[in-house]
């Protein structure tokens, strides 16, 4: 047994502002550098699944591509786990045997905004809470956060301390937005967006793009780069009643897409080496170490205050400064970050000894993949 | 002015309710689960009979939080906004009546306070039980 795909490339345009780029042209620029990095032309993507991008036929015309298999999936993050689990298990059946993932992401520029009359986190019902001034994909996780505070004792302090260490590690990587350092007394410092939330506590808003190319592990072995085997995957969701935050902070389905993917891994927490959680807000981060069993119910918070997520430590955590720091790219380059860690290519941000990354997320669809310098 | 709801969909017996100081939501006819905003089916036996039934104005301090970036013109920050869990199983999120901040509990119980902000429309606010 072992592995069925690998992922055998990677690509991303600059991040920040770029408003000369529409999406379909920030996912071209990043599909060109994942071919390239890759070994592989154009002509040998034989699937394709873009993401935040408006239309696929638009893509495949303006990249000059008729792949056999073609999907599109709308522009939340939760949709970069699902899409390269849909890709792995299309590899797995024989539907496509090179699959391109492409993202292209244009908000900063086209001015999106993520709260207010436009309001359509979730399922859409925001608008019936409009009038109590309820709105925002942030405000829900101030909510989440604040419940997890009373109940546990989690500070301001602990979820600085993942906002701080994200920086740290940005410090270190040149594609990252924002690489000034801070201290915990600057986080204090930072206003409020949506108390207990503060301005450091979000994930920025910039342009840019991903993509991904993954192919059967056999085919892997030909290619350019060392391969980054998709080890195991998993997914779970709490939609039922999601209009609301969960009570279990939603620990039940990350739970069971955890141990799907660890079981087909073959592997536990204790083996994995570095952790890629989608950090759209920093408590995100406090509830996945929970949900994936890096940590006890509740612990979160002190496990994060030990600094077990910094550089040098047990489980470096979005080494390359993740959505907080790094660039809003909605899980992708996440996961790009993953596969650079297990090549072994991150210069001085690299983790010793990268064998396994886990990608995770917490949020009403949960996906979890990890990722292996080794096919079993 | 603040956003104000849409009181003829729907949800108008809710908005109707709380005009005559009453909690009024949808009980579905075959499981009895009581559900809002309004919808054809239940999501729990997914039957499409239902009523709207007065319920207790009554319920649990689920979490808050505190805008201090306004989204909404005519709500000025910085603003609290609570999530409820109703006696009768429904969630919302609301605002305070007349509470500080620093007397807000996870878990306490709460009462319904009907605060009319125009001459139509009739929002459902909470206290602290008693206070």
């Amino acid at each position: 047994m072992g592995a069925v795909s690998a992922v055998v490339g990677v690509g991303h345009t600059r991040y920040g502002r770029l408003p000369e780029f529409d999406a379909y042209e920030l996912g071209l620029w990043a599909l060109k550098d994942a071919l390239a990095d890759a070994g592989l032309r154009f002509d040998d993507i034989d699937g394709l699944i873009v993401n935040r991008i408006p239309d696929y036929q638009r893509f495949c015309e303006i990249a000059g591509i008729s792949p056999d298999y073609v999907n599109i999936t709308p522009g939340q993050g939760r949709f970069s786990g699902i899409d390269i689990e849909t890709a792995a298990a299309l590899i797995r059946d024989g539907l496509a045997t090179t699959v391109a993932l492409v993202y292209g992401n244009n908000g900063r520029s086209a001015g999106d905004r993520y709260g207010g009359a436009g309001d359509t986190y979730g399922s859409g019902g925001a608008g019936n809470w409009f009038p109590y001034g309820m709105t925002s994909p942030g405000a829900f996780h101030a909510l989440m956060a604040r419940r997890h505070m009373e109940l546990y004792g989690t500070t301001g302090d602990h979820l600085g301390t993942v906002s701080k260490t994200f920086r740290d590690h940005a410090a270190l990587n040149p594609s990252a937005v924002m690489r000034n350092p801070f201290t915990l007394a600057d986080y204090h410092a930072s206003r409020y967006i949506c108390e207990p939330l503060h301005l450091l506590d979000y994930c920025l808003i910039n342009d840019g793009g991903v993509a991904l190319i993954i192919t059967t592990a056999e085919r892997a072995r030909d290619l350019k780069q060392p391969p980054a085997y998709v080890r195991g995957y998993g997914m779970a969701t709490t939609l039922a009643g999601s209009m609301f935050p969960p009570d279990d902070f939603w620990r039940a389905s990350m739970r069971r897409a955890g141990e799907k993917s660890f079981r087909m891994a073959g592997v536990t927490p204790a083996d994995v080496s570095t952790l890629m959680i989608y950090d759209n807000f920093t408590p995100t981060v406090l509830f996945s170490l929970e949900g994936y069993g890096y940590c006890g119910e509740g612990e979160s918070g002190p496990f994060v205050a030990e600094g077990h997520l910094a550089l040098g430590a047990r489980y470096p955590t979005n080494t390359s400064g993740g959505h907080l720091s790094e660039s809003y790219m909605q899980g992708w380059a996440l996961n790009l970050e993953a596969v650079l860690q297990v090549r072994g290519q991150c210069g001085e941000r690299q983790v010793k000894d990268c064998a396994l990354a886990h990608y995770m997320a917490a949020a009403p669809v949960v996906t979890s993949i990890i990722y292996g310098r080794e096919p079993s | 002015m603040r956003p104000l709801p849409q009181t003829d969909g729907p949800d108008r017996p809710f908005w109707q309710a709380l005009r005559r100081r009453e909690v009024q939501v949808q009980r579905c006819g075959s499981c009895g689960t009581h559900r809002f905003p309004a919808t054809r089916y239940c999501a729990r036996c997914r039957s499409d009979v239902s009523e709207w039934v007065v319920v207790a104005p009554s319920g649990t301090l689920e979490t808050w939080c505190v805008f201090h970036r306004p989204y909404f013109e005519g709500l000025p920050v910085p603003y609290t906004v609570i999530q409820v869990r109703l006696d009768c199983g429904v969630r919302v999120f609301a605002n305070p009546a007349g509470v500080k901040n620093d007397k807000l509990r996870i878990g306490i119980p709460v009462e319904a306070v009907f605060e009319d902000v125009t001459g139509d429309v009739t929002l459902l606010m909470f206290k602290p039980k008693g206070s």
